[in-house]
């Protein structure tokens, strides 16, 4: 990846400090502070409404804070892009899964390796050389590493737009791998899946969050307790643009200000969308 | 790019087999046919007329492969792609004229093509001046920026200004012998036709391997999707402006091939009809195709050649004549008449057709 300190294990890789967003005067986060350590897998959670996405947007510029600062690894990139914050590293998926429908998924994750390829217009043009070899690595990486890791070998040529949401969004996690991110945003990678699919899906994510080939930074939004208790190692609770609370699991769980954020809903592990 | 079918039983055992050209031995052999065909077949059987029929073809696929590079590939719709067919032609033009060539590079032929290559980087470095306004604006409001193209540039930059060097008038007329490519100066449909030939294939190849790159995969991202593409580490506006220049450079190119096969260039040649008649060439080939540019533009040469073709048999009679007079008129109507019913019954363009077609075989006989 882009240039940059090298950042090492428990270190703060990403960090929120007092960020507010209004859209035109009512506040979606209103002062927050966040502080996500490289290796972690740090989850954000909170009632519908609460925030969650603009809070991934302001993190990866989609959205600009009116006001607070987003560093990452110890600087400030509130005036970056997008896709300069891509080339820092940062990578995501989307609550609404945004695939390239009309692409097959192998061009999905191709893109997804975009920042890696280097052919310009001119090598790309005549495919020579440069262009015709990276573009055989690239398969070859794909392939290895994220075809096989995500176990859709059988669909890489179809287009994903034909393909059932539940592989649509395995796709999108392969894209947004293909980055080779150090952090890795998920807005509700479950959302919408079934039982059987969960499961894979969560133990992508722990592959990706464990294995030594990866060992990626997740920031991961998600409305299934049972999951996000297991696989985290710290989650934050969103709840009106406010944090109420940030901790280990067990914190979180016995936490009073959650438990009534949440009340209604008896008991937590029963949150499941 | 879709993949190609493979007869049963067979597999690519490499990268490399499943990235190429041409797959099996049977698409080889039908892309040398087509080559055949093309470089063999037509220059010996057709007549001045059948190759001046086939020039335009090219011309219009030289035009549309800009338009198709915008719309169907990056999603930049533009409305004012004549524009920058006009700079090619008038900078390629002006520089025969006006520049004082060594008389060695004149006696080599080079002066025409090096002017080519002059046109076409400045064609692209225009069109991404009147790109700039994608950074803010799409769909409705970029058309109306590139319509903008179309009026500044032929209405009133050409007009006004650029016909009037040299105190020529309002056309410019190439001295014969000025049109020369190496050893060869272009002065018959034949050799119009070769150049064009060579042209468009180098310009086809070039646009397919763009679009199997980097490059190409950023632009098609950026219209499917442009949020997603910034996540993706795209430099969206910057991809688009890089859309805008290639158009452009393309579009130059193609107006500067096209000045090798008329009399006199004036104003009147880049009209902005003709800027709506390559958008409506890729709208009945396809958008998104190449193939559909190709095939659009033969569509739409041919159908009006027909026309024309029908009228001049009733060319006694009153009513023929009158209609023949007023061929411009019913040529504009029958194109309007085209795009209405391709959008109604076939929206995909014939490309699609084509590759129904095509899958149809290859999968006989159990295509259903
Ligand atoms: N672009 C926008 N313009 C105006 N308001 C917005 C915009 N984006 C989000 N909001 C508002 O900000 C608040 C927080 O929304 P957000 O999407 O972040 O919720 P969330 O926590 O992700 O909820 P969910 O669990 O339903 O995904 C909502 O009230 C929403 O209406
Ligand atoms: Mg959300």
């Amino acid at each position: 990846m882009a240039a940059g300190k090298e950042i090492q294990k428990g270190d703060v890789l990403l960090e929120l400090e007092d960020v507010h967003m209004y859209f035109k005067g009512v506040a979606a986060l209103s002062g927050v502070s966040l502080k996500i350590r490289k290796g972690e897998i740090h989850s954000v959670i909170g009632p519908n409404g609460a925030g969650k996405t603009v809070m991934m947007n302001c993190i990866n510029g989609l959205y600009r804070p009116q006001q607070g600062s987003v560093s990452y690894k110890g600087e400030r990139v509130n005036h970056l892009r997008p896709y300069q914050r891509a080339k820092l590293g940062m990578a995501r998926t989307f609550q609404k899964v945004e695939v390239f429908g009309g692409l097959t998924v192998l061009d999905n994750i191709r893109l997804g390796r975009h920042l890696h390829y280097r052919a310009g217009v001119l090598s790309g043009a005549f495919y020579l050389g440069k262009a015709k070899k990276e573009e055989i690595e690239h398969r070859a990486f794909i392939e290895e590493q994220i075809i096989d890791l995500l176990e859709i070998e059988q669909i890489r040529h179809k287009p994903v737009g034909m393909l059932p949401y539940g592989l649509q969004k395995r796709v999108e996690l392969g894209r947004a791998l293909a980055l080779e991110p150090e952090l890795l945003i998920l807005d509700e990678p479950l959302a919408g899946l079934n039982l059987e699919e969960v499961e894979d899906m969560a133990r992508f994510i722990l592959d990706i969050n464990e294995e030594k080939r990866w060992r990626v930074t997740c920031l991961l939004v998600e409305h299934d307790m049972g999951v996000v208790m297991d696989l985290s190692d710290r989650i934050f609770v969103l709840n009106f643009g406010n944090m109420i609370s940030d901790g280990t699991p067990d914190e979180v769980q016995n936490n009073p200000e959650v438990i009534k954020a949440y009340l209604g809903e008896e008991d937590l592990y029963a949150t499941r969308r | 790019m879709s993949t190609t079918w493979l007869p049963c039983g067979k597999y690519h055992e490499t990268y490399t087999q499943d990235h190429a050209w041409w797959q099996t031995t049977f698409i080889r052999g039908k892309m040398i046919a087509l080559f055949a065909v093309l470089f063999v077949g037509i220059p010996l059987l057709a007549d001045d007329y059948g190759l001046s029929i086939c020039n335009n073809v090219g011309y219009t696929v030289l035009g549309a492969l800009g338009v198709q590079l915008l719309i169907g590939y990056c999603g930049q719709i533009t409305l004012g792609h004549a524009a920058f067919l006009a700079v090619g032609a008038y900078t390629s033009t002006l520089m025969i004229l006006e520049f004082p060539w060594p008389q060695a590079l004149l006696d080599w032929g080079l002066a025409y093509p090096i002017s080519i290559l002059v046109a076409a980087v400045v064609a692209g470095i225009w069109s991404v001046f009147f790109g700039l306004p994608s950074a803010k604006v799409k769909g409705f409001y970029l058309i109306l920026t590139t319509m903008a193209a179309q009026f500044i540039t032929v209405d009133f930059i050409i007009t006004q200004y650029v016909s009037q060097i040299g105190g020529r008038g309002q056309a410019f007329s190439l001295p014969v012998g000025t049109i020369k490519v190496g050893p060869w100066v272009i002065d018959s449909d034949l050799k119009v036709y070769f150049m064009m030939l060579v042209l468009s294939i180098f310009l086809i190849a070039v646009m397919v391997n763009l679009l199997r790159s980097r490059v190409g995969r950023a632009w098609v991202a950026i219209r499917d999707n442009d949020i997603s593409a910034s996540v993706m580490g795209i430099n969206v506006f910057g991809y688009k402006l890089l859309a805008f220049f290639v158009a452009g450079f393309i579009g130059g190119i193609a107006g500067a091939f096209w000045i090798s096969n008329l009399a006199a260039i004036s104003p009147e040649h880049f009209p902005w009809s003709w800027s709506l008649w390559l958008v409506g060439v890729i709208l009945i080939g396809g958008v998104g195709s190449i193939h559909g540019t190709v095939f659009g533009s033969i569509f739409m040469v041919v159908v009006i050649e027909a026309l024309q073709l029908v009228i001049m048999q009733f060319v006694d009679t009153s009513w023929g004549s009158r209609l023949f007079m007023d061929f411009l008129f019913i040529k504009e109507a029958a194109f309007g008449l085209v795009i209405c019913a391709f959008m109604i019954f076939e929206p995909n363009g014939i490309a699609y057709r084509w590759w129904q077609a095509k899958n149809y075989f290859n999968l006989w006989p159990f295509s259903y």
